[in-house]
């Protein structure tokens, strides 16, 4: 059982810390932050810092309390300016290890970040990109992208339904299009799954979670910028894409 | 210098026959962008920035809320400010 119990006490004790260290970066740091000098560009660098170092800190924890062990591998390709970021997204601390790994990058997150008093002042001084609406989450994130910023997008828009074929939704393929000079996949794989949708924190896996990231080589977009008008281009680009995630990935996204 | 009404109909039927081959006849300012036409809100930014550069306009995606039909872009975009041309 891999220490079943003391891991079900250490990931209730996960989530709390994660909720504390939210409030106290979220209601106090990041609000702080704002007050310091600086113009835009030197106050989203800050916000974004903080809000590395609160993830780097959280992945460091989970590994100490023995809730999982992780791995990573080429993440020295990441963080490149105009890259586009896009990865699988089959749990909930997927986000944590990108944000926690890739500095200074910028982030498409859901809207409710913004209306949610604690996440609120880190969506808005780290300046993540909105995924709704639609319209508006693709312009901001080609113009991060254009401006030299590098941004992780989730393509699924959601976790990973386990058991349920893939999907990716032509967001990414779009903004990549429009804005991207590089596009790098990530392949996340959780074993066993955890924290995937619908899953209540308690229902803890029986073995400790490995996580492992590996950073995929850069898709050539030029073909797809030739192939044609630019919404051929990115249902074709789809395609492509959720052929590469399928093929490294295969049935072993979840074990 | 400045665009009309219809200059601009012009454009986006330009634009939407050379993204999506759509028949111009088809873009009249009632129909509806995506049950009529089938553009879906990806589509909508791939056709925003395709005036944008057919036009030189900046086009945000606040302009475009609230559109619906080929006649609410059209009156987004003449509600552009035009000076920088």
């Amino acid at each position: 059982m891999d220490a079943y119990y003391w891991r079900l006490f250490a990931t209730g004790l996960a989530f709390t810390i994660f909720g504390a260290g939210g409030l106290v970066l979220g209601a106090i740091v990041l609000p702080a932050q704002r007050l310091l000098p600086g113009d835009a560009l030197r106050r989203r660098a800050r916000a974004r810092r903080t809000v590395q170092l609160g993830m780097r800190t959280f992945v460091d924890l989970m590994r100490m309390l023995g809730l999982l062990t992780y791995e990573l591998h080429g993440f020295e390709r990441l963080g490149r300016d105009g890259q586009l970021i896009i990865a699988n997204h089959p749990s909930l601390i997927d986000v944590v290890f990108l944000l926690a790994f890739v500095p200074g990058a910028s982030c498409v997150v859901k809207s409710a970040l913004w209306k949610n008093p604690v996440t609120r002042s880190g969506a808005l001084g780290a300046a993540y990109v909105s995924n709704a609406p639609t319209e508006a989450m693709v312009m901001g994130a080609v113009e991060a992208l254009r401006s030299g910023q590098s941004v992780i997008i989730f393509p699924e828009g959601t976790r990973t339904t386990p058991g349920r074929p893939m999907q990716l939704r032509r967001g990414a393929a779009a903004i990549a299009l429009q804005g991207a000079r590089a596009l790098t996949p990530v392949f996340i794989r959780c074993t066993p799954a955890t924290l995937s949708k619908n899953e209540p924190w308690y229902r803890i896996p029986r073995r400790r979670v490995r996580v492992s990231l590996h950073v995929g080589p850069d898709i050539d977009l030029a073909p797809f910028r030739a192939s044609g008008p630019a919404p051929f281009a990115s249902r074709a680009l789809n395609e492509h894409l959720l052929g590469v995630f399928c093929a490294e990935l295969g049935f072993d996204v979840f074990e | 210098m400045t665009y009309s009404s219809e200059q601009i109909l012009d454009l986006v039927k330009e634009a939407l026959a050379e993204l999506f081959r759509l028949d111009p006849a088809r873009v009249t300012l009632e129909a509806h962008l995506a049950d009529d036409l089938g553009i879906d809100s990806i589509d909508a930014v791939d056709l925003l920035y395709r005036v944008e550069r057919l036009t030189g306009l900046k086009i945000g995606a606040e302009d475009f809320r609230g559109v619906r039909t080929v006649g609410d872009l059209v009156e987004a975009i003449a509600r552009l400010p035009q000076a920088e041309r």
